[in-house]
């Protein structure tokens, strides 16, 4: 029998008019359909060109988000087998979410602004 | 829910009875009439009783040569006129009218190659057990079936474009969607394990029955061949939702079917039993000419179409597919 690696279950949804290059909104939404689970480990995202031209937007868009992708160790490019998730991508983020949210909240209830919250966060990271 | 299609017609019920009858009824009465009349025309050269049966031993059937001739038209002729009745009728839909053509001249060019081809190997035999092997023919029959099924299905006139009048209904599932955003929303239809494995069984046994039972492993070998690529095609389908409409492509990437955004009606999700509603697994035509790709039971998205057809694919998420489906269909409606 074969694993249900075939699945994408990920709505893809990009908005031209958002300030954010449509290759991030693009990506963002693997990351964060990864990082939830809804993408297990050997599921393959569409192929590039189609998911072009469902979303009707450029194939290089796609191409840069998967290089993204690929880059941050999420995804692996295979040729003919298009952009599969790693084991990578899958790892358990939900301790760091919930720090996450008790920094956030921290921060609120403390009125730190979150530009000021960040800039602590990437001082901690040096 | 259930979403009726109200507000549209099936318009397209007439247009392609023509073609239709052409393929069912038509092609089969001339390629079964070309057999027979070979057939006669060889009668004097012919043993009788004529072979009709080989088995491991040579021939091991013996029959009378105008009622096996009879036999052939007769199974040719009731097949055809089946799937006449269910395409002129139930054939709204020209995916239903693809397969009905195709298996019509399969069914046509197998059971009358393989009458010329038996009779071929007894011309000038007085004393039929002496005729010879006849492994080739069935085989060359089945190849010849399975091309000319092939261009029947792909020579069938596709539905004319029949856009929708009505808007969606109110009360169909909708998604939540910025006006320029493009949205995609893709799928793999669900996964056929029932399928596989009925299928490889079924072809396993057929297979060894033919090999072990009759000896005849190069035939074997090319069923199980055609069956399994079939198995692959019409196991793994990518089920697309964008600003097209809803796409399905096999593994191949062909055949394709597309429900073209401006002829849904309103789309849902449903569930679906493949034996008790369309009888088996694979591109199906169900009850009440309900197309569909169907590889295992539970959810499935179900499209209702203009022209009174409707479309079920076997596809996990189908409640979101549908609801985005509704969604595009009603925006693009609005211009």
């Amino acid at each position: 029998m074969y694993s249900n690696n075939y699945a994408y279950p990920v709505i893809f949804r990009v908005d031209p008019t958002a300030p954010e290059p449509l290759f991030a909104q693009l990506s963002a939404q693997v990351r964060t359909a990864a990082s939830r689970g809804e993408l297990a480990p050997g599921e393959r995202l569409p192929a590039a060109r189609d998911l072009a031209e469902s979303l009707d937007i450029n194939l290089h868009t796609v191409l840069h988000a998967y290089q993204d992708l690929r880059d941050e160790g999420l995804i692996e490019l295979r040729r003919g087998r298009g952009a599969v998730v790693t084991p990578r991508a899958a790892r358990d983020l939900e301790p760091l979410r919930d720090a996450v949210a008790e920094l956030a909240a921290l921060a609120r209830s403390s009125g730190i602004s979150p530009d000021t919250t960040l800039a602590l966060v990437k001082e901690a990271f040096r | 829910m259930t979403v009726a299609p109200s507000g549209n017609r099936p318009r397209s019920a007439v247009s392609h009875r023509g073609s239709t009858t052409a393929w069912t009824l038509g092609a089969p009465a001339v390629v079964v009439l070309a057999a027979v009349a070979v057939a006669l025309s060889w009668r004097s050269e012919l043993p009788d009783p004529i072979a009709t049966h080989w088995g491991l031993d040579g021939v091991d059937g013996f029959g009378p040569f105008g009622p096996n001739l009879a036999a052939h038209a007769l199974i040719v002729a009731a097949f055809s006129l089946a799937l006449w009745g269910l395409a002129f009728f139930a054939g709204r839909d020209s995916l239903t009218r693809r397969l009905c053509n195709s298996t019509a001249v399969g069914i046509a060019v197998l059971f009358s190659t393989v009458l010329v081809g038996n009779l071929s190997v007894q011309r000038g035999l007085t004393d039929a057990t002496e005729a010879g092997d006849t492994g080739g023919v069935l085989i060359g029959a089945f190849v010849l079936a399975t091309s000319l099924a092939v261009v029947a299905a792909w020579a069938t006139p596709a539905d004319p474009p029949l856009p929708a009048t009505a808007p969606v209904p109110d009360d169909a599932p909708m998604l939540a969607l910025h006006d320029d955003e493009h949205v995609a929303w893709v799928q793999q239809v669900g996964q056929g394990g029932t399928m596989i494995i009925v299928v490889s069984s079924a072809t396993l046994v057929l297979v060894l029955e033919l090999g072990l039972g009759a000896r005849m492993w190069a035939f074997a070998a090319l069923f199980a061949a055609v069956v399994g690529l079939l198995l692959v095609v019409m196991v793994r389908w990518t089920v697309t939702v964008d600003g097209e409409g809803l796409t399905l492509r096999s593994l191949l990437r062909h055949p394709r079917i597309r429900v073209p955004l401006d002829e849904v009606v309103a789309a849902e999700e449903v569930q679906v039993s493949p034996l008790r509603e369309f009888g088996g697994w694979g591109l199906r035509t169900g009850r009440a000419g309900r197309t569909g790709v169907i590889v295992r039971k539970g959810p499935a998205l179900q499209v209702h179409r203009t022209g009174g057809r409707v479309f079920v694919v076997t596809v996990d998420d189908a409640a979101t597919g549908a609801a985005l489906l509704n969604t595009l269909a009603t925006r693009a409606r609005q211009g």
